[in-house]
């Protein structure tokens, strides 16, 4: 056996250049596939988080009706004990209230459907990175009348400054139009031009005015120290207030969720289709090994070398030289992926695009171990199963082709 | 004397289209241990078809081929395969060596694949090397050999595993008449001095020249089978 596997591998040396050529060829594709695996994962892990970060945190509790139909009278109702609650509970880290509702921002010179957000300035500082987004102008504070915030791309749509007046208005629940004038403070800047476009933020205690109430709030939304224990608090949320919908950052926007089951589905296809395309590539090389060493074969069965043994020969030949890529190509990409990962790699070059689609220009690639040994794993599998025809192919082989040469 | 080789009213036939032609026509031969016999003839004759049934690399269509009293005709392929393995030795005319072992390791590949000890081979393998004259190139690639020192190799590989007679098919095709002078001598030598049985298939004249004994087919029969006494 050991040396059926010692000709196996001097055989593989023959043909040096070939045998390199197919090596790298298994390198690249498996690099490849890895680290495009890898790159969507980071791409999507950042969309993740930047989505939690910026805009729907890990928990949401609403009034139960909310999640079918966003109505002005679905308010929470005692907000005050949530508040305590969540106040004093050790798994939360920050917290916000928020009222929540649709209408229009008017300037001198366009008019804009915009989802107002009403918030309380100091709480959505620490629960979402809004403060640090502002690019022009300044955060709001408890000061001051009637302060809003836009986002830029609506700025520059309506043409307005910070310091400008804009007209927000809507209807409450009885359907009296409410209007009234904001005081723009500052333009945010989040990696979504499409959030930028559909939000403004206001202080809550604005809008109650507005609305004739105090203490109210359509919107809980709650970051947690460890966002391992997401669904373990939505149930003791759940249970200590029944008469709300608690929802997961899943449940809130499942896309997000469904987008990284889905990634990896896809990354197995399009690993599989690469390596399908090796396995290819090594039949066809075996193959050419073998019908060109058709003599050689002869004479090895001709002085007695048995077909098992033959087959092995080839068997293990066919195995070398993938097994001898696999390897590599992992770790190559590990290195690569641990490597990126650090820096980080920046496409702020494509930023305006990628921006649109709520994904920061700098992406860190990461990937699951187990995306590495199941790659592995497939490979090993490929070699097998392409090592199958060419090592059945010189079993063909006659040994009388050795003798007639003359 | 032992007879190595006998064949029994030996037919070999090969169906073309509707023709049926009979590459071997039913040939009675034997060959005794410690002969140095040469089959000549043309192309068609049949020579090749006669030496691939002896080899046991092919199976005949009727009559019996006995090597060392064993009917070789109804082995299996793998018994075949085996026998071949133990009881004949090899040279052919070219692709003869593994080309990625050393001399050393291509003599001692049948006693491998013969399990036999590690020291047993390799004492071996020098032993048969130094024989044909090629003690100090163990260590050499088939590549690294000329074509003479390679057929000597071959020689030196087929008689490892000491088998029943050493089967050469045109050893001297590729070689010029120095090489081939050369590895007559060594063959002959060894026939000579170890008693050992050698059966060629040839055109050469250098070859037929030094056979002892001289079968010529045609027409897949024995036309003539001459033993000289002197030589």
């Amino acid at each position: 056996m050991r040396t059926i596997f010692k000709i196996a591998w001097r055989n593989i040396w023959r043909n040096r250049l070939r045998s390199l050529v197919v090596i790298g060829s298994i390198v690249l594709g498996i690099w490849s596939g890895i680290f495009v695996g890898a790159f969507s994962f980071g791409m999507n892990t950042q969309r993740t988080k930047s989505t939690i970060k910026n805009n729907i945190s890990h928990l949401q509790i609403h009034h139960k009706k909310w999640a079918k139909e966003h109505k002005l009278n679905y308010w929470i109702e005692d907000p005050k004990s949530i508040e305590n609650y969540l106040t004093n509970s050790k798994a939360v880290k920050h917290f916000s209230s928020r009222i929540l509702i649709n209408g229009m921002v008017a300037s001198a010179h366009k008019t804009a459907g915009v989802q107002i957000t009403g918030i309380n300035p100091e709480q959505e500082a620490q629960l979402t990175d809004l403060a640090s987004k502002i690019d022009s102008g300044n955060y709001i504070s408890d000061k001051g009348k009637n302060s809003i915030l836009i986002g830029e791309a609506l700025a520059e749509k309506m043409k307005v400054k910070p310091g400008s007046k804009v007209v927000i208005t809507f209807t409450d629940s009885e359907g009296n139009i409410i209007s009234s004038a904001f005081k723009i403070r500052g333009f945010f800047n989040v990696t979504s031009s499409t959030l930028e476009k559909s939000m403004v933020y206001v202080r809550n205690s604005d809008l109650e005015k507005l609305l004739n109430r105090t203490e109210s709030a359509h919107e809980f939304a709650l970051l947690l120290n460890n966002e391992d224990q997401v669904e373990a608090f939505q149930d003791e949320l759940q249970q200590h207030f029944p008469n709300y919908s608690v929802q997961t950052w899943k449940e809130v926007a499942p896309e997000l969720a469904y987008a990284d089951d889905m990634m990896s589905t896809m990354l197995y296809i399009i690993i599989g289709i690469i390596i399908l395309a090796l396995s290819f590539g090594i039949v066809n090389t075996m193959l050419m090994a073998v019908l060109e060493r058709k003599k050689e074969l002869g004479m090895l069965m001709g002085i007695g070398m048995s077909k098992t043994r033959i087959f092995l020969m080839i068997l293990f030949e066919t195995l070398l030289l993938s097994l001898c890529g696999g390897p590599l190509g992992v770790i190559l990409s590990y290195a690569s992926i641990a490597l990126s990962h650090q820096t980080g790699i920046d496409l702020s070059f494509f930023g305006a695009g990628l921006q649109s689609l709520g994904i920061d220009s700098v992406i860190y690639p990461e990937v699951m171990t187990s995306f590495y040994f199941g790659t592995g794993g497939l490979v090993v599998v490929m070699a097998i199963i392409s090592s199958i025809w060419p090592a059945r192919r010189a079993l063909k082989m006659n040994p009388v082709e050795a003798i007639r040469t003359i | 004397m032992s007879t190595v080789i006998e064949t029994r009213n030996l037919e070999r036939t090969y169906q073309d289209g509707d023709n049926i032609i009979k590459a071997v026509d039913g040939i009675n031969l034997k060959v005794e241990k410690g002969e140095f016999t040469a089959i000549v003839g043309p192309s068609g004759s049949g020579k090749t078809t006669l030496l691939n049934l002896i080899g046991g690399l092919d199976k005949p269509t009727s009559g019996e081929v006995y090597v060392d009293g064993q009917e070789i005709g109804k082995l299996s392929d793998n018994e075949m395969i085996n026998f071949r393995m133990q009881h004949i030795g090899f040279v052919f005319q070219a692709y003869n060596l593994i080309p990625v072992l050393t001399a050393k390791e291509n003599v001692e590949f049948i006693m491998l694949l013969q399990k036999w000890e590690k020291a047993k081979r390799e004492e071996r393998s020098a032993q048969l090397l130094k024989e044909v004259g090629l003690g100090d190139r163990l260590d050499k690639k088939p590549g690294e050999l000329s074509g003479g020192q390679q057929q000597r190799v071959a020689v030196a590989r087929a008689l490892a595993s000491r088998p029943a007679f050493v089967l050469a098919d045109e050893p001297t095709a590729n070689l010029d008449s120095h090489s081939t002078a050369n590895l007559l001598d060594i063959m002959a030598r060894l026939n000579k001095e170890e008693n050992i049985t050698f059966v060629f298939a040839t055109h050469d004249q250098r070859v037929i020249d030094r056979a002892r004994r001289v079968i010529t087919v045609e027409d897949g029969k024995i036309k003539s089978d001459i033993t000289s006494t002197s030589v």
